[in-house]
């Protein structure tokens, strides 16, 4: 009773409000060429829009550069949650969709997409954006295998053959840590739930599963446990450094050489260019070590897709516009060469994946290897709520790195599934 | 007020004026101040449910919840592990930061300290530079590799302790906002002492009171409402702690999604998608926030102006 | 100015003083040199840190300045076509013009609180003055929510909007008010038959300045300061102030680097302009904040 009272109370302000302020939300004319907004954080994309527009007049789309990953879905979903202010068009993390998904935000664009846009990724890319359902919820733009980035230098200096198992990789780290204190081979980064998430994804792991019409939280499964003890026995023994990536510090440590390995994903190349120019020639890849050499797997570091939001009044120009941009030959070659992504389309980015990187010119090689490396890419399902998973694990691994202790490690894992299934339930998610 | 302002040509001159004089005032503050704490309120009071897998639209909707935001909030153990940690917060760096702030008024105010014209502006400028920049300087100052102090002190085959881990994260933000805030307050009490007229305490001194009693018994009470209204200012600011920690949690294990009651006001609304909890958390706090300021300034009321009133 | 204001009235008391008296003034120098120092530090070295380019920054000693200030500055310059610039541009505009609409109608309402009887004032100002202990940051997701309705968010007006009513503003302007403009002025103007709106900008304004000077600092610093209003309103990065576009800089998400060079650089540009303001406008600071608090 008095909770509706005061809905209409703040109902009366709001339209106080828009009598007050006038009409400054105008809409579109209903003649000139469709509009559309789109929402992302790739660096130049701007540019790629631009050379649409130029060659589509009849739909303008505007690309607002928003912060990356997280704040730009918080901002999205604020803005659905509010009816108004949402973008046609949202890049989406492949870890968001089915969080998006359950908030309404996006929509099932199945029976706008062409037939043979499947045809162009890989059957697992694919698959995070159907979710294994007849939906379409998304088309893929780039993806992030991971790999092993290691200073060639410095291994030669000190002798070091590259690790193909993660047992190599422990003993490596050992060597390496014990005969300079200084250097390590990597780091478990607590602030980095996707590395982690694809880590076990390596190891076979899936966190959730949907069956039956319920989802399963599977964070506590064997191969996560696995992965959490590995990395909590090698921070134990101090092998392996506990702070996290991407800090000023860690920057430091890539420049003078004190990390001298990082467990990454396609992408890397960009990141240590921008954090260390100064090493440019002395890194090298290889696949991710693996736990059965016999069967090479790896797993997914970041990548996204372009979803088409729920506020869209034009999803077939949205449509076409994604799909131009995520599988024409023309916008795949720029997503390489103007944006610096790594595409999901594999069929038309393979031209344009000839050149190397000019920061690993020593390895001509990089994107055949690395196109090998995605094939072997395992099936992962995410949940619809990967947020309150990733902040578990920021907060719970936070505490176990700090306390450089194995059975911390274990007891994170515990918690985030405990966690993670506590916050489906409360949802009124079906769960089993 | 529309009938005010029609009855203006007979009323007396000045019935309508003061309204008009109001009016931008309190259009402003009803749509920007009242109607959100309203809403927000009316949020506390619900949920959102999903249904099965919750895939699909129509899968979500909004149910009324009574008070289960705010009992969750309130029995949720990270919950009041924040509200303790700024409770510790807060008494680190509210007494230094405005004892520090005295004793450099009092510095300024003191006749025997030289460079005063380049301390004052000196200590206020930090006052300038926005909390996410601050922090992001001091992030710099405090992480061992990159920091000169780190770096000095190695030379002298000192280690200093690493404040970007364990609990002493809470020393390294209560630094920031010390840095911020030790000159806005320095100011206000400086402004306030040279308020006061110099006779009152120069016969003091020529009876022979040395300049820190002169400090203790004359000035210090006479600007006493000025260190009141520092303190209420910086207990509403302490409760508020969140760029801050939001700044340095990247470089650190040791800040959590819920280090401070603000953060988890911002975890449940954006990253947890859920605004109706992070609107009760938030009904939470500006009722802290208001019931301590009213506390604190009953206690130092009877304690200061008790005798006079 | 202040400086030869203090010394004026350092001399006839160093006449009065015996010598050991000197002696301490060494102590109290030096306590507030090391306070000075302590606040300066990390100027210094965001002053060292923006002359080194992106690897220099990680490997060299700190207090060893490099060349690269100017290119630094112009690599900030290009960025997305000079985006940064546009972001100071933005923030001038939120902080500067929101604080002058903030002065202006916290002066009105003050004056009309000070020198007005009429019913209802006293349940007003209560009100208005509540509003002081309202955590703004509080008050950023609801005035989302309402925007959004009218569609004003991702606009200049979301941020600038909420910002411009100042409880704070309302009360010292209430305070100033009835402390320094004389009734008795008011009502001679107004026997000369002068309008009220009139009496306000050209009697009570003027000897208002002190308190206008010192909430138009507040309200600026304020604005500037408010990292979570612009941070949720904002979607479109040419929107942004300089915090969030720094803030923006930092986290741009695992596969591209943070851009650290660029924002110490841009830090160390957005805080000279405030820098030079506080300076001209500080001198003009002379309201006695606690004074008002006992007379209210």
């Amino acid at each position: 009773m008095r909770s509706t009272t005061r809905a209409g109370i703040a109902a009366t302000i709001a339209i106080t409000a828009l009598a007050l302020t006038g009409c400054s939300g105008s809409s579109s004319g209903s003649s000139g060429p469709v509009e559309l907004t789109y929402w992302g954080w790739a660096p130049n994309m701007e540019k790629v829009v631009d050379s649409w527009n130029e060659s589509h007049p009849d739909i303008h789309v505007t690309y607002v550069k928003t912060d990356a990953g997280e704040p730009a879905v918080t901002k999205f979903l604020t803005a659905i949650q509010a009816g108004n202010g949402a973008p046609d068009l949202m890049q989406a993390e492949y870890q968001k969709i089915p969080t998006l998904l359950a908030s309404d935000a996006i929509i099932d664009i199945s029976d706008k997409v062409a037939d043979d846009t499947k045809s162009k990724f890989s059957d697992g890319v694919w698959s995070s954006v159907t979710l294994g359902t007849d939906g379409v919820y998304a088309i893929p733009q780039d993806s992030g295998p991971m790999m092993f980035y290691y200073r060639e230098d410095i291994f030669d200096q000190m002798g070091l053959s590259v690790p193909t198992t993660w047992d190599e990789y422990a003993q490596v780290a050992k060597t390496v840590h014990d005969s300079d204190p200084t250097k390590y081979l990597g780091t478990f980064s607590s602030i980095d739930p996707g590395q982690f998430a694809g880590l076990t994804q390596q190891a076979g792991a899936s966190w959730w599963s949907s069956d039956d019409g319920a989802w399963s939280v599977d964070i506590d499964s064997d191969p996560v446990k696995k992965v959490a003890d590995y990395w909590g026995g090698l921070v134990e023994s101090g092998v392996i450094d506990n702070k996290p990536q991407y800090t000023p510090e860690w920057n430091a440590a890539l420049n003078d050489g004190s990390q001298i390995g990082w467990v990454s994903s396609v992408w890397a190349p960009g990141v240590l260019a921008g954090n260390a120019p100064d090493t440019a020639g002395k890194w090298r890849m290889a696949p991710l070590p693996q736990w059965d050499a016999s069967a090479p797997a790896t797993g997914n570091w970041g990548g996204s897709a372009l979803a088409v939001s729920s506020q869209s009044k034009n999803v077939d120009a949205a449509v076409e516009f994604s799909t131009w941009l995520n599988t024409s030959k023309d916008a795949v070659d720029q997503l390489v060469s103007v944006s610096g992504l790594y595409p999901a389309d594999t069929v038309e980015s393979a031209d344009a994946l000839k050149t190397p990187f000019e920061f690993f010119s020593n390895q001509p090689d990089f994107y055949e290897t690395a196109a090998e490396i995605a094939d072997t890419v395992q099936p992962f399902t995410y949940g619809p709520n990967v947020n309150v998973a990733y902040s578990a694990f920021n907060d719970e691994f936070g505490k176990a790195a700090e306390s450089k202790s194995a059975a911390q490690f274990a007891a994170a894992v515990e918690q985030m599934q405990k966690v993670t299934l506590a916050d489906l339930e409360d949802s009124g998610f079906t769960t089993k | 007020m529309t009938t005010v302002t029609t009855r203006r040509p007979g009323a007396r001159r000045g019935l309508a004026t003061p309204w008009l004089m109001l009016f931008p005032a309190i259009v402003l503050f009803v749509l920007f101040f009242a109607a959100p704490i309203v809403y927000t309120l009316v949020l506390s009071f619900q949920k959102s449910q999903v249904k099965g897998l919750g895939l699909g639209s129509g899968g979500r909707s909004t149910v009324f919840a009574g008070l289960e935001n705010y009992v969750s909030a309130l029995t949720d153990a990270d919950f009041l592990a924040s509200v303790a940690r700024v409770g510790v917060y807060g008494l680190i760096l509210i007494p230094t930061m405005l004892g520090l702030a005295l004793l450099f008024a009092l510095l300024l105010d003191s006749k025997r300290t030289r460079a005063k014209g380049f301390s004052r502006v000196t200590i206020f400028l930090p006052y300038a530079v926005p909390a996410v920049i601050s922090s992001l300087l001091w992030g710099f100052l405090f992480l061992p590799s990159v920091s000169p102090f780190f770096d000095i002190a190695n030379r002298f085959g000192i280690t200093l302790p690493d404040l970007l881990s364990g609990d002493a994260v809470i020393v390294a933000i209560a630094n920031i906002a010390l840095w911020g805030g030790v000159g806005f307050n320095m100011v206000v009490m400086y402004t306030s002492l040279k308020a006061i007229p110099t006779d009152i305490y120069e016969a003091a001194k020529l009876d022979g009171a040395s300049e820190v009693q002169v400090a203790l018994r004359i000035k210090i009470p006479i600007i006493m409402p000025s260190l009141i209204m520092t303190a209420i200012f910086s207990i509403i600011a302490t409760l508020q702690v969140f760029a801050e920690p939001v700044t340095l949690k990247p470089l650190s294990n040791s800040i959590s999604s819920t280090f401070t009651p603000l953060m988890t006001v911002y975890r449940d609304a954006f990253t947890r998608n859920d605004v109706y909890s992070a609107s009760a958390t938030s009904i939470i706090i500006a009722v802290a926030i208001f019931a301590l300021s009213f506390l604190f300034l009953r206690v130092v009321q009877r304690r200061a102006f008790g005798g006079e009133n | 100015m202040a400086a030869t204001l203090v010394s004026a009235r350092t001399r006839p008391s160093r006449a009065i003083t015996v010598s050991p008296r000197e002696r301490s003034s060494f102590f109290s120098t030096a306590v507030l040199l090391i306070g000075a120092l302590y606040c300066l530090l990390p100027i210094v070295w965001v002053l060292f840190a923006s002359t080194k380019d992106g690897g220099e920054l990680f490997t060299t000693n700190t207090f060893v300045p490099s060349t690269h200030l100017w290119d630094n500055i112009v690599e900030l310059t290009q960025y997305r076509g000079g985006l940064y610039w546009r972001w100071m541009l933005n923030t001038a505009l939120y902080a500067g013009v929101g604080a002058l609409l903030s002065t202006v109608v916290s002066s009105l309402a003050g004056f009309a609180l000070a020198k007005y009887e009429f019913k209802g004032k006293a349940t007003v100002f209560t009100v208005l003055l509540a509003g002081v202990l309202v955590p703004g940051v509080i008050l950023a997701i609801p005035q989302y929510f309402l925007l959004a309705q009218i569609g004003l968010t991702n606009t200049y007006w979301a941020v600038l909007l909420p910002q411009i009513v100042s409880p704070y503003g309302i009360y010292l302007a209430r305070i100033y008010t009835s402390a320094s403009v004389p009734t008795d002025v008011i009502e001679a103007a107004r026997t000369d038959g002068a309008g009220d709106f009139r009496i306000f900008w050209r009697i009570a304004i003027p000897m208002m300045s002190p308190a206008l000077v010192t909430i138009f600092l507040f309200q600026f610093v304020g604005i500037w300061n408010n990292f979570m209003l612009p941070y949720i309103m904002l979607g479109n990065d040419s929107l942004y102030p300089i915090t969030v576009g720094l803030n923006g800089l930092l986290n741009q998400g695992s596969s591209v680097p943070a851009l650290y060079s660029l924002v110490v650089t841009g830090a160390l540009l957005s805080i000279i302009p405030l820098v030079a303001l506080f300076l001209v406008l500080q001198r003009f600071w002379k309201v006695d904040l606690g004074a008002g608090a006992v007379k209210a």
